[in-house]
């Protein structure tokens, strides 16, 4: 399988929070190589099944988030300006003269307004999300036939490669977290595994976890892995807060996690040698994980994270070799005998 | 086909001083049509072409083909770069874009911390050029020194994109908008003859415009240019400057040049006899290679005829097509007009 190829698809898939369809329909198709029963549920959410052939086997659940940060239309003003809404956390500073696509009957291009140089003067202040206007060159009334309030909004920036096979992009988080697990399921494609293996690209993430922990519920795994990013250092950033590109998956410590699959996951990564460094953080950690550890009567979690650059910024940036490691880890962890 | 041109003109890099796939485009482009071709000291294109008559004022019409960039001015340990910027722009159009590098189109991207991992009062300000740097991938500061040098150019990442019913959105619309009206006119049968300029560093304080005027000794010039329209939600009236969808914009003074009035007048009547809208700008603003050309030797009457753009300086300018098919119409009937006053 071409992994670039997977993360080119997902990526140019739209799917802000609570609308993920065209990113699940992109990824039910490519699921549907491993799990041919795979579906979406009322959620939004994409699942498929690799059941072991074992009887009463320990159920593991592998979690991606769908969706991506991104606008939801609010108003059109006289002018025919589009002003949007936040869906998740959106850095304000990189507004200005951006290229975004409005999902409407039809998807159209628009930029964000920005005021030239030649006119701010020198105090230039950063635009509250009510205070952004979107320029699409329609009227209102062109507008109205293809735009409605509660549209979503993407940003418009193509897939790069970089060097050392890192590559630039918008929605890597968490589209690069789908693609590990499709690696990972490559992967296993033709092994008898010992688990019963639920996969989960889970819906409304950025938006509080809400696909997680619907599906979950209905899933009902015994233990859940949520496979997300995390801080990837880039210049002058604090070393402490972050990992390293290149360096391999993130795997998470944290009182909220099971210590044990940490441990085990660790533990694989040293026999298999693939290179992988620790991601300590001292409470909840901020992915679907910890949704899967209250779900229910509780479910042992943990979290792996692909270090990634630009978090939430249009060129979001990662090295396909951590997508590989990643991928990597997972399958030999299933494969192996202690799961935790 | 001045839609194609003009497209085919933006997608092409050239920040000021990195002129060169500008003009080895339109000498290809404009050879056939030329009496004669010249490449200045500085690297502007100055392209003599006969017209029916021989007029007895000397007419320039020119634009810029340089537009804003950035330089790469450090490799870090890391193997990202600093940048500083090349012409006026703004650190918050820069951050998080990405870039095409030097002239092998290296891919990069300009890095900004993830707001996670900023202060509140971090998220409320624009970062400096002097925060920012570009990240092509390299691992490290050996690596990224193979790859790009000191002095590199970094550009916007070429796109062009029609919106709407008319409007076109693109890096380096000011001022591909002049080069592409004057690559028309080229190619049209002209009443007089007209030297064309398609100048050099503008961005960067006028520069081509003032040895090119000089050298070509003109007593009328025509400057072709983009400018700056402000005409969104919540600018009332004069804050608006100009508006896109009201024709060619005509200035009657601005922060480089106060225009020959004789000129302005001519164009707005030229403009009302061709049935085509024209406007002023209402503040004074912004400022072109009129600044430069207008106090040349002597003096040189001069006249900016503009396409209103918004976005001005960003990877994402926008402009309207009826305007710019309006300037195309109204510099052709000046080029009459201008060498007879």
């Amino acid at each position: 399988m071409d992994l670039w190829e997977i993360l080119s698809r997902l990526t140019s898939a739209d799917g802000v929070s609570g609308n993920e369809t065209d990113a699940a329909f992109t990824a039910l198709e490519i699921l549907k190589k491993y799990c041919p029963d795979a579906y979406i549920d009322k959620m939004g959410s994409v699942i498929g099944v690799k059941p072991s052939s074992e009887k009463n086997a320990i159920h593991v659940l592998l979690d991606a988030h769908l969706d991506q940060v991104g606008f939801i239309v609010t108003a059109v003003t006289d002018e025919g300006f589009v002003k949007v809404g936040n869906v998740g956390g959106l850095d304000m500073r990189i507004m200005p003269a951006q290229n975004v696509l409005l999902h409407g009957k039809k998807t159209i291009s628009g930029v964000i307004a920005s005021v030239p140089p030649h006119l701010s003067g020198d105090e230039q202040k950063v635009l509250d999300i009510t205070e952004l206007l979107i320029d699409t060159g329609y009227s209102k009334d062109e507008l109205s036939s293809i735009i409605s309030l509660g549209d979503r909004v993407t940003f418009d920036t193509p897939f790069m490669k970089l060097e050392n096979k890192r590559l630039a992009a918008h929605a890597l988080d968490d589209r690069c977290g789908m693609a590990v697990i499709i690696y990972a399921l490559e992967l296993l494609k033709d092994v008898d595994l010992k688990y019963d293996l639920t996969v989960l690209f889970s819906s409304q993430e950025e938006v509080g976890e809400h696909g997680a922990e619907t599906a979950s519920y209905n899933i009902a795994p015994d233990i859940a892995v949520a496979v997300d990013v995390s801080f990837a250092q880039s210049n002058g950033d604090d070393p402490v807060k972050c990992g390293r590109m290149g360096a391999g998956p993130m795997i998470g410590i944290s009182p909220t996690l099971s210590g044990e699959i940490s441990k085990e996951l660790i533990n694989t990564a040293k026999n298999h040698n693939i290179s992988w460094q620790a991601e300590v953080m001292n409470g909840t950690t901020g992915t679907n994980a910890d949704s899967f550890s209250v779900s229910r009567g509780g479910v042992k979690s943990c979290t792996l994270s692909v270090p990634l650059r630009y978090m939430h910024t249009p060129s979001e940036v990662i090295s396909v070799d951590d997508v590989e490691n990643t991928g990597k880890l997972l399958a030999q962890w299933l494969k192996g005998g202690n799961i935790c | 086909m001045l839609k194609r041109t003009l497209e085919k003109l933006c997608l092409l890099c050239g920040a000021s001083g990195n002129e060169e796939n500008v003009r080895r485009y339109i000498f290809e482009n404009a050879k056939s049509y030329a009496h004669s071709i010249t490449i200045d000291p500085l690297g502007s294109l100055i392209i003599e072409k006969k017209g029916r008559m021989r007029p007895q004022k000397k007419l320039m019409v020119s634009a810029h083909m340089d537009e804003v960039g950035l330089i790469v001015t450090y490799i870090n340990d890391d193997g990202t770069m600093k940048i500083s910027p090349v012409g006026g722009i703004d650190p918050s159009v820069v951050i998080g874009r990405p870039v095409i590098v030097g002239d092998s189109s290296i891919n990069g991207v300009i890095g900004s911390k993830p707001i996670h991992l900023l202060s509140g009062k971090q998220r409320k300000e624009f970062p400096k050029f002097s925060e920012l740097y570009l990240d092509i991938g390299a691992e490290n500061k050996k690596q990224a020194e193979q790859l790009v040098s000191l002095g590199t150019y970094v550009h916007f990442l070429p796109s062009f994109t029609e919106m709407g019913s008319s409007r076109i959105r693109s890096k380096a619309l000011d001022d591909r908008i002049g080069c592409a009206i004057m690559l028309e006119l080229i190619k049209e049968e002209l009443p007089y003859d007209v030297t064309f300029a398609f100048l050099v560093q503008e961005e960067v304080g006028l520069r081509g415009a003032k040895a090119a005027a000089f050298s070509i000794a003109p007593d009328v010039a025509i400057v072709l240019e983009a400018t700056t329209a402000a005409d969104i939600t919540g600018a009332e009236g004069d804050a608006k400057v100009c508006s896109l969808g009201q024709g060619p914009v005509v200035s009657f003074m601005d922060r480089s040049t106060i225009y020959d009035r004789e000129l302005f007048n001519i164009a707005f009547e030229e403009c009302e006899k061709m049935g085509l809208p024209c406007q002023t700008k209402t503040r004074i603003a912004g400022g072109n290679d009129s600044g430069a050309i207008h106090t040349s030797r002597g003096g040189v009457r001069t006249i900016a005829i503009s396409a209103p753009c918004r976005y001005l300086h960003s990877p994402s300018c926008v402009a309207d097509m009826n305007d710019i098919e309006n300037c195309l119409r109204l510099t052709r009937s000046m080029i009459e007009k201008a060498v007879e006053i």
